[in-house]
């Protein structure tokens, strides 16, 4: 579904990813984890056309990439932002956050589209007409996964869905997201500096170092502590001390 | 002797819908010894921390049976006196170093800042203390940070001058509130070890305040659970795992573990916690 290859991104000429691979099977949930720094954010920018400056090339569903990215890209693939206060917006009521990708996109029936939806991330349908100041953190991160999910994409990109969320309501959110992914047989790209939540969410994981891919291995390597890579490793022992 | 005595401390707030007890009776004794108050948002521990520090101000009330700091009764101490306990007896490391250090003053002019309005030490002791309580905090090269500003640190360099600042008076009693939450995992056992390090050697109380379970639990000698301004349940930090209230066990199972192969987490059924209580 989505296909990485040698791929390196740079910002104003610096380059911050370095010839990187991999690929992402249709349904299939793979996480890129590493500190802040490693790029693992960066790759996800360049995927969904937000960084410019790459070589390499990126294929989405066969597809590939240009430098701008279409109305059929963004109706097949969308992102989940870390931050559900920064990512919504504040005079805008979800009914109108949830609305607008129909509206723009010319998509008929938006008023039981949206109340199916709702229904479908676990909001009661009392929250349609509510501004974001008025919802709990985890219930903004419910609205933002609601929007990306609108135009039925095939594809999320998950940048630390769950990192702004106390720990209770980031169970409630990883089962949404499993749930969602088993309903809709979405494709997952997670970006998280969190390994449990990569052993509860995703199938394979790639270990970011410095913009470099140190290892791609199977989650079960990671449960059983049995990353080959050096660093895969003592990422997995701070995770287990810090 | 116990460093600190609370008996029935209540924060309270006034609201367009009356008055919001934020934090309901709660008491501790805290000898010099590391404690460790877990809570989720607005469980109210950081409330609890910010009222022990005297930083609650008005319209906010605190109220307490006792509130006693070696001794002293906090209650209605004035903000002067309040002025005279902060940083030299008593002090606070908070969250973001990105948000509590000031941008436009160098490092080492504000770690000696505490040391100059408590002191008066003469300039060179004062640069020498400094260079000291940076080596202390285990940065290499004190003499180029001491002349950095905030923005050209890393977070991880950031916080441990924030310890640095926290620590030059050796004070009695620290109170970290979220001391790692803004920080990279990498570098976020190496702030705990500095900050451990520093409350043995100096013999000093912590209150380490986090939403972190497991984190409170391997740094802390004595836990207390906060559940919408009470305490649930008070246990030693090796138990933590055998905890009884409901809130807790809900919040330790909510957690994935590394060696995850659960395919639902358990949610809290807040309703019933809320009657339980």
């Amino acid at each position: 579904m989505i296909g990485i290859e040698d791929l390196t991104v740079s910002f104003n000429g610096t380059p911050v990813v370095h010839g990187v691979s991999f690929q992402v099977g249709r349904g299939e949930s793979f996480a890129l984890v590493g500190e802040s720094g490693s790029g693992k954010s960066t790759i996800l920018k360049a995927i969904a056309g937000q960084a410019h400056e790459w070589t390499g090339s990126i294929r989405v569903g066969g597809d590939a990439m240009g430098r701008r990215r279409d109305a059929a890209f963004v109706r097949r693939v969308q992102m989940v932002f870390q931050d559900p206060y920064g990512s919504l917006h504040p005079r805008r009521t979800v009914d109108d956050t949830l609305s607008e990708p129909l509206a723009v996109h010319r998509i008929a029936g938006r008023d039981g589209k949206v109340l199916a939806m709702l229904d479908a991330v676990g909001l009661s349908r009392r929250f349609r007409f509510r501004l974001p100041h008025q919802l709990s953190g985890g219930q903004r991160q419910r609205v933002a996964i609601a929007r990306a999910l609108m135009l039925e994409p095939g594809v999320l990109l998950l940048d630390e869905p769950t990192s702004a969320l106390d720990v209770s309501v980031q169970a409630e959110i990883l089962n949404l997201l499993a749930d969602l992914r088993a309903e809709r047989g979405l494709t997952y790209l997670l970006v998280t500096h969190d390994l449990p939540i990569v052993s509860f969410l995703c199938d394979r994981l790639g270990v970011l170092r410095l913009g470099r891919l140190e290892e791609i291995s199977e989650v079960a390597e990671l449960r059983t502590g049995q990353l080959y890579s050096a660093y895969g490793r003592e990422l997995v022992a701070r995770s287990a001390g810090g | 002797m116990s460093l600190l005595r609370v008996e029935n401390l209540r924060v309270r707030f006034p609201t367009d819908q009356g008055e919001v007890e934020v934090v309901k009776g709660l008491s501790i004794d805290l000898g010099r010894e590391r404690l460790g108050i877990v809570g989720e948002s607005g469980s109210g521990k950081s409330m609890t921390g910010r009222a022990l520090m005297g930083l609650i101000g008005p319209p906010g009330r605190v109220t307490a049976d006792r509130l006693e700091f070696d001794g002293i009764d906090l209650r209605g101490l004035s903000e002067s006196g309040f002025r005279k306990l902060r940083g030299a007896r008593m002090s606070m490391v908070m969250q973001d170093p990105k948000f509590s250090l000031n941008p436009v003053i160098r490092i080492g002019e504000q770690i000696g800042e505490a040391l100059q309005f408590h002191q008066r030490l003469p300039a060179r002791a004062r640069r020498r203390a400094v260079m000291e309580v940076l080596e202390a905090v285990r940065i290499n090269d004190p003499e180029r940070v001491y002349r950095l500003y905030p923005h050209e640190v890393s977070g991880g360099m950031g916080q441990r001058v924030m310890i640095a600042m926290m620590v030059v008076l050796q004070p009695d009693l620290m109170i970290a509130d979220e001391p790692t939450s803004a920080l990279d995992v990498s570098v976020r056992a190496t702030v705990l070890e500095i900050l451990d390090d520093l409350v043995r050697r100096r013999g000093m109380g912590l209150i380490l305040i986090s939403h972190d379970l497991d984190m409170v639990a391997r740094w802390c000698d004595r836990i207390l659970v906060m559940y919408a301004g009470k305490v649930v349940e008070e246990c030693a930090a090796g138990d933590l795992h055998a905890a009884t209230h409901p809130y807790t066990r809900g919040l330790l199972a909510s957690v994935p573990q590394l060696n995850e192969t659960r395919t639902r987490l358990p949610v809290l059924d807040r309703d019933a916690i809320g009657a339980g209580t």
